[in-house]
């Protein structure tokens, strides 16, 4: 009765049994082309970068074709944006781009997986002497370089000029007595450098010590209190929905990122104004409100073909031209020193404020070991549960030693 | 007597307003995102119940958006929709038919079989069913297809329950006027099984239109917009990068209103048969 | 209505090796000669060649397959080199334990199917020489074929969704029963190890477990309650409806359905702002003096049992709709008679509900209340398209206050942690979860129908 039917089963299955072990075995090796003369270099890659900056980079492309007519390039857009290049590459190594866009703090973790390559000696020393220093240190991993970085991102204050002037926005206790300023206590990303202002270092002074965390010290309790405090600061709203908040009038200052800055300017108009962020009581000491540093760079996929034509494809899209681009049309901050002094940067006011937010002591690079995934994981539970009383003062020192506890395990 | 008929009457009228209620407040939320697709909104985020200011926007800005092409995602998803529809159909009713009026020795293990299959959630599934896609090179709207209607033998319980119902003296009947069992499977099961054949098809028809996760693993890698379908190309639309969720928001809730719309009419019209499917289904389980 | 089919004497198959002819003796070895032999010619070849294909696939790439699945690739590690000739840095990959596994299970199962048609191979012979034997006639090429469309129809009807099944179900499943047992997470990316047990402990007493037993508490909590509501209130709902003097039963049944039609990605996401702090309900609500603070529905300033009561009532309004389309039905078809009876008895519409149709509808509707228990631990959607597991919660490692089993099982694959090997232990968890209550809820119905 049931030979047919497992018949068929058999047959089917053996046919995609061939056809799926014909496609295993095309593994990936590299070209060996081994040409001297880079304009000959051949190639055939693809590069992912953000669905809105498609366009330009096509473009920019274009131009390299046209240097390296050899090499075939397809722009498109990574299928969850940059911000989630990790796991987008993650999912399958060999059908990502060559060349793809990468936030800093997941350079490790890609480094370690073996995701990357690391560029080569020309390429380091180009970036350590071309390139802002917290560029070069953004997107080092173990003493080799992962990325050819092109752009800057840290949070920064906007403001309605109308409503606050820019002495007001100096200092948080006036900001806050003065007008009200939307943020999000759940967001890690926004709040946890209150901690690097109470004076604690995440993975040590560097930012790459697995074990350097100070956080759980006096100095970290001395943040967590800054939190809790906020609830009742009427001059401080947490929101989800900060642009809203500020469009409604409801909030006159917010806390946001360069990525934002082309949808703010639509929503305040000529009330648009932006500045570094202010100086904060905590511990009972004035200092710096403290931001992450990102920096933003494109990578080579290890799984690579063309080794070589991806390299200078990386390389030209975030040359001084294409990081000017960047600027023109996204807002992207560059990072190279030449870039930084054209004078559509410097005549931009977001540049500005990135660019002082982004020096030493108003910000602090993202560390890049592969633990931040932890600690993304679970620093914003901790500050959300300080902040709204969830978590009562008596167990801050426990909560505090539970996450340096987690984000140091290997 | 009179009193009697007042109460019914009142009774009645308590009995209207009361659903009426309740129909209000099942409507309203819908109301609302159709009124947040016509408000013009750049902050990613409606706080009002009524518009501030009302635009035509965001309809016209989604058919001519550069980045996402909705005309193509609408095409591909209808594609997809339709050739699942008839494939998953016709694969549901016969082995539903097939477990139902015939007997062989197989049919109680695949019943179990079936059973355990279905209590695993399909999420870790979906690591694999990439590879295997990617193996036949089918990581394109094919090999969505492939997935949509490859699960389609599990999804028997319903139909099987209505052809349960079916008197089996039916099929004996012919048979003894020497019809073979094809015979009775076309010209006798088919035809009564009409119901059953709308509500499966209707189901199957929905289901690409509203799935954004198996859509988004399968065809996410290509990069080539043109190839998403609505749902994951409207979800992928608010989710990506950080500017995007506040720029594209009004695009993406108008975007959701027009799909809703073709499913809606279909809704009203086969309602009858939905029912009748369900039912069906529920009445033997 | 079946055709008693001729039921052979019994032969043993010691009898058949012995007794039959050469091309039946061939049988055991080279499957389908016996078939040919008696003419039977599609099928017949059609054996011969899967044995073949079988046997040249099993020597060139089974064999190494089936090596690579207990190994899991040999290469653990990357090699970084670099390329003068190019001046670029080159990586040489470890094994992609991945493929290799699903490879090996896909192997395990070809050799199954094929042990499964050597059998079916080993039935037929005998079938024939049984036949034979006894001076029978020995169904022609034709007529085997011919069968298809009649007494093999199930064979042929079900070959192909079988296929689908096998390929797009169980292969998958199996794999991630398989991953569960090795070290695939964070730091193995692409190659990994078997490694037993280890994930399962940290699960259930590692670094998970103080997440883990919380969840699955209100994993339970909450499909026990999404049921309970949504069937429980769509029966009223359906009687209300059904109810005497109620015209245009279609057009009502039609707006609650209408919610099914807009895609959950954005009617969930809209309630999510809805309810949001600075939302429209709390500002409606402030409007009509009826609260004087906006109140934290969902968001994560909300303490976890306001937003776990909010989500099941947004659930009830995805959900009452469908069990009340199922309950419309079957109050159609309820009979009508014990409630005359009741009537005359004087009992009054309370009492006829509570004793006489909500225990008819629950008797019928008792399995697909089960299924509905089952969809419902599985419910993806609503919680993480409402609430995305908010309100964070400090005591749980990657999971929010109102995340299920399910959505954490989500986050640990594609989220930050990656940790794919925890999360096939949590789907096989939920398996488990799922069985026991249905094996309990069919006992218990099976016991409620018999008394």
């Amino acid at each position: 009765m049931k030979i047919w039917k497992k018949f068929a089963v058999g047959g089917v299955t053996l046919l995609a049994v061939s056809a799926l072990a014909a496609c295993s075995n095309g593994s990936s090796s590299s070209s060996s082309s081994s040409s001297s003369n880079d304009k000959d270099t051949k190639g055939n890659i693809t590069l992912w970068v953000d669905t809105e900056q498609v366009t330009y980079y096509k473009s920019i492309a274009k131009d390299f074709q046209k240097k390296y007519p050899k090499i075939k390039v397809k722009v498109t857009q990574s299928p969850n944006g940059s911000a989630n290049a990790k796991t987008d590459v993650g999912k399958d190594p060999s059908k990502a781009a060559d060349v793809f866009e990468v936030p800093n703090d997941q350079l490790g973790q890609m480094a370690e997986a073996g995701y990357i390559n690391p560029l080569s000696p020309a390429a380091t020393k180009d970036i350590k002497s071309n390139y802002l220093n917290a560029a070069y240190k953004g997107v080092s991993w173990k003493g080799k370089v992962y990325a050819y970085p092109y752009a800057q991102q840290a949070q920064t204050l906007y403001y309605n000029k109308s409503k606050l002037s820019a002495s007001d926005v100096k200092d948080w206790d006036t900001l806050t007595k003065k007008g009200v300023v939307a943020t999000d206590f759940t967001n890690a990303y926004v709040m946890w450098p209150v901690m690097f202002s109470a004076g604690t270092y995440l993975y040590g002074k560097d930012g790459e010590t697995l074990k350097g965390s100070t956080f759980n010290s006096e100095n970290g309790v001395n943040a967590l209190k800054w939190y809790a405090a906020q609830k009742n600061n009427k001059g401080v709203m947490q929101t989800s929905n900060a642009l809203n908040q500020l469009k409604k009038g409801n909030a006159q200052a917010i806390l946001d990122g360069p990525w934002n800055a082309a949808n703010i300017k639509k929503i305040l108009g000529k009330n648009f104004a932006v500045a570094k962020y202010p100086t904060i009581t905590v511990g009972g000491k004035k200092a710096q409100m403290e931001a992450f540093l990102g920096i933003e760079g494109f990578a080579i996929n290890s799984h690579t073909k063309y080794a070589k034509a991806s390299t200078l494809l990386a390389a030209y899209i975030t040359n001084k031209k294409s990081q000017l681009i960047a600027h023109e049309h996204a807002g992207q901050i560059p990072v190279l020193k030449a870039a930084l002094k054209d004078s559509s940067v410097t005549s931009d006011p977001v540049a500005e404020a990135v660019a002082e937010m982004s020096k030493s002591g108003n910000s602090v690079l993202q560390p890049k070991l592969p633990q931040m995934a932890t600690f993304w994981n679970n620093s914003a539970p901790l500050i959300s549960g300080v902040y709204d009383g969830k978590i009562k003062s008596s167990q801050y020192k426990a909560q505090l030693a539970k996450l340096d506890k987690a984000i140091s395990k290997k | 007597m009179k009193s009697y008929s007042n109460q019914r009457r009142l009774s009645l009228i308590f009995r209207y307003i009361l659903l009426t209620l309740l129909a209000v407040l099942w409507i309203l939320p819908i109301i609302w995102i159709v009124l947040a697709s016509f408000s013009y909104n750049d902050t990613g985020f409606v706080s009002t119940f009524w518009p501030d200011k009302f635009t035509l926007q965001n309809y016209i800005g989604i058919f001519n958006n550069s980045q996402y092409p909705f005309g193509y995602w609408i095409r591909n998803t209808l594609v997809i929709s339709i050739l699942s529809m008839i494939i998953s159909t016709f694969l549901t009713i016969s082995v539903a038919y097939v477990l139902s009026r015939l007997r062989f020795a197989f049919r109680k293990p695949f019943l179990q079989i079936a059973l355990v299959l279905g209590m695993f959630p399909g999420f870790m599934s979906m690591i694999a069913l990439y590879y295997i896609l990617k193996g036949l090179n089918m990581l394109n709207l094919g090999g969505l297809l492939l997935v949509y209607v490859g699960g389609a033998g599990l999804g028997f319980y319903v139909a099987k329950g209505f052809f349960d119902t079916i008197p089996r003296s039916i099929d004996e009947a012919a048979e003894i006027d020497g019809a073979t069992k094809w015979q009775v499977f076309v010209h006798i099961g088919l035809p009564l099984s009409k119901p059953m054949i709308v509500y499966t098809a209707l189901t199957s028809f929905i289901a690409p239109w509203t799935d954004f996760i198996f859509s988004g693993i399968i065809l996410s890698t290509s990069g080539d917009a043109k190839t998403y379908t609505v749902a994951y190309g409207l979800y992928n639309m608010v989710h990506t990068t950080k500017g995007n969720a506040t720029a594209y928001f009004a695009q993406f809730v108008a975007g959701c209103v027009i799909i809703a719309i073709p499913i809606t009419i279909l809704f009203v019209f086969m309602q009858k048969f939905y029912v009748n499917g369900i039912t069906a289904g529920a009445d033997k389980g | 209505m079946f055709k008693r089919k001729h039921n052979p004497p019994k032969a043993t198959y010691r009898e058949v090796f012995s007794k039959g002819s050469a091309a039946t003796k061939l049988s055991f070895f080279l499957m389908g000669s016996n078939a040919l032999e008696n003419k039977q010619w599609v099928k017949g070849f059609c054996l011969m060649l899967s044995e073949i294909v079988f046997l040249i696939w099993f020597f060139l790439s089974g064999i190494p397959t089936l090596n690579s699945l207990a190994t899991l690739g040999t290469v653990k590690h990357k090699r970084v080199v670099y390329d003068a000739a190019q001046g670029v840095y080159v990586t040489k990959q470890p094994s992609n334990s991945v493929l290799l596994l699903l490879f090996g299970v896909l192997a395990l199962m070809i050799i199954a199917a094929i042990i499964g048609l050597y059998i079916v191979n080993l039935k037929s012979t005998r079938h024939n020489y049984v036949l034979k034997r006894d001076g029978e006639h020995i169904p022609s090429n034709g007529e085997e074929l011919a069968s298809l469309l009649d007494t093999r129809l199930h064979a042929t009807l079900m070959a192909v969704p079988l296929v689908g099944i096998l390929l797009f179900t169980v292969l998958p499943t199996v794999f991630m029963i398989s991953m569960a047992f090795t070290n695939y997470d964070r730091q193995h990316p692409i190659a990994f190890s078997w490694t037993g047990f280890q994930a399962f402990g940290n699960v259930l007493s590692g670094d998970l477990a103080g997440t883990f037993f919380p969840v699955l508490g209100w994993t339970i909590i909450w499909a026990v309650a999404a049921t309970a509501t949504t069937f429980f209130f769509g029966v009223l709902l359906a009687l209300l409806i059904e109810s005497k003097g109620i015209k245009h039963k279609a057009f009502w049944r039609t707006i609650f359905v209408i919610i099914w039609a807009v895609p959950q990605f954005v009617s969930l996401l809209m309630m999510a702002q809805f309810l949001d702090y600075q939302g429209a309900l709390n500002a409606i609500l402030q409007n009509l003096h009826l609260i004087s603070h906006p109140i934290h529905f969902i968001d994560n300033q909300a303490s976890p049992w306001m937003a776990r009561i909010t989500v099941i009532i947004v659930n009830m309004w995805i959900g009452i709709p469908v069990s009340m389309l199922v309950s419309t039905a079957i109050i159609q078809n309820l009979p009508t008679d014990q409630i005359e009876a009741a009537k005359i008895d004087g009992a009054n519409s309370f009492q006829i509900f509570k004793s006489i149709t909500f225990p008819q509808i629950l008797y019928v509707m008792a399995p697909s209340l089960i299924q509905q228990f089952i969809g419902n631990i599985n419910n993806f959607n609503v919680i993480y398209l409402l609430t995305g597991g908010a309100p964070m919660n400090a005591k749980y490692n990657g999971a929010g206050s109102t995340d299920l089993l399910v959505t954490w099982l989500y986050n640990l694959t594609f989220g930050q942690e990656q940790r794919y090997n925890a999360s096939a232990v949590l789907g096989i968890l939920i398996f488990i979860l799922s069985a026991t209550f249905s094996l309990i809820a069919y006992r218990r119905t099976n016991a409620f129908k018999e008394g």
